[in-house]
């Protein structure tokens, strides 16, 4: 049997021959008519998080030249903390794997987080998933878990997060760590990663400094 | 001045300067503040342009994501079923041009999940994934076999099916094109983002149209 389903109007019809009124909460609006009156949701909680070395990635993304990152501000500002994160999971025996996107090449990643010879560098547009090796290099090492950084927050980090999540990882992300010359674009990729329909609940989100491997 | 006097005037001075200093320093973190520190100064920019847009049947589809019983229905919230009617409207239209119309699921659900309204008919692709309707599913492959250039995304939720599946789209090298009555959450934020996400980020912002389903020609 079709299920009729009920609709506002049937509620509405309902409640009009019982109470006499009932304003129908149709879609009067679109969200660009609403959208001065958009409040953005708490921030997600900041947390410590420890990640076992052996199982753990670091994916350091387009830390490139020009509008990527070195004409970035807020990207060259991560900089100082990211160099850190790098020294401590190199110290910790963290595989450590680069990506680049558009006519760039591993040589071209700015000098202060540059790989060392051996950490691979894949290349792709936003999710550095499509069309490369990473999931394989990453399945390859037993990874089961990746800490997610770079520029652009929206770009790399949105896509590559989720896509890591969505495909059984567990993330990480930093939020001193991502960047965008846009500060609405890294807010949305925060609270996308935390709460993300379907992958949400297998993100943390943290600062550099409250990781410890 | 004896140089002993001097020494007593500069104290202070010093002392005052290495303070300031030290203030400077103590307030100076390797970024000065990250982005859930500066959370609640962001301000929304402005709603991105809505343009009319002619589409093309023979090398468009539409998407119809996760119109799911579960996911779009009033006790869940409103938004998703008020999209409906504008929804079918766009899809008649779609039809009746004999474009290709896929539909998406996730977790377990079936084609028989999917509210009555805007029904499959049976001979149209389905496909079941989370958020990235590409992940783990032949879609890329429909499309492609079809000569489909330009895909239509609507569906629930916003920021989940929508937000993935138009950047996974674009990625691919389609063009997209989002009726933003057509998409849904019932979390305002979440719908605005998604809005001004996909016609401003990198790579996907330069092959994503933003319009609304009456302004949509075929």
């Amino acid at each position: 049997m079709r299920q009729t389903p009920i609709t506002c109007g049937t509620i509405a019809l309902v409640a009009t021959l019982m109470t006499g009124a009932y304003v129908c909460p149709a879609r009067a609006a679109d969200i660009v008519d609403e959208w001065a009156s958009v409040k953005a949701p708490p921030a997600p909680q900041v947390k410590p998080v420890t990640a076992d070395p052996k199982t753990t990635a670091l994916l350091m993304m387009d830390y490139l030249p020009k509008f990527y990152c070195a004409e970035d501000p807020r990207c060259v500002a991560t900089l100082p903390a990211m160099r850190k994160l790098l020294a401590a999971a190199r110290a910790g025996g963290v595989t450590v794997i680069y990506s680049i996107a558009g006519n760039f090449t591993p040589v071209d990643i700015m000098k202060d987080v540059a790989p060392l010879g051996g950490e691979p560098t894949v290349k792709a547009h936003a999710d550095k998933f499509i069309d490369t090796d990473l999931e394989k290099i990453l399945k390859d090492k037993g990874i089961q878990t990746v800490i997610v950084t770079g520029t652009a927050a929206n770009g790399a980090v949105l896509y590559t997060g989720s896509g890591a999540a969505l495909r059984g990882f567990k993330v990480i992300v930093p939020v001193d760590g991502l960047s965008s010359e846009d500060l609405f674009a890294e807010q949305l990729t925060v609270w996308q990663l935390a709460n993300g329909p379907g992958f949400g609940k297998q993100v943390t989100v943290t600062r550099s400094d409250m990781i410890k491997f | 001045m004896p140089a002993i006097q001097r020494v007593f005037l500069a104290a202070p001075t010093m002392l005052l300067a290495a303070l300031v200093s030290f203030l400077a320093l103590s307030t100076e973190p390797a970024r000065a503040q990250n982005i859930v520190d500066q959370w609640a100064s962001v301000k929304p920019p402005p709603p991105p342009e809505l343009k009319p847009v002619t589409v093309d049947p023979k090398t468009t589809a539409l998407l119809m994501l996760d119109f799911v019983k579960p996911s779009c229905n009033p006790e869940r919230g409103s938004r998703c079923v008020a999209t409906l009617p504008a929804v079918k409207k766009l899809l008649d239209e779609a039809r009746g041009k004999d474009m290709l119309v896929v539909y998406s699921a996730y977790g377990k659900l079936t084609q028989k999940d999917i509210v009555p309204e805007v029904a499959p008919n049976g001979s149209e692709p389905f496909v079941v994934s989370s958020v990235n309707k590409y992940l783990r599913t032949d879609l890329e492959k429909i499309l492609k076999d079809k000569g489909i250039q330009t895909v239509i995304t609507v569906g629930t939720f916003a920021h989940g099916a929508v937000l993935t599946t138009a950047g996974a789209s674009a990625e691919r090298g389609f063009n997209v094109i989002v009726p933003i009555d057509g998409m849904s959450f019932d979390n305002l934020y979440a719908e605005q983002y998604t809005a001004w996400h996909l016609s401003n980020a990198p790579g996907i912002g330069n092959k994503t149209t933003l319009t609304k389903i009456d302004m949509m020609k075929f």
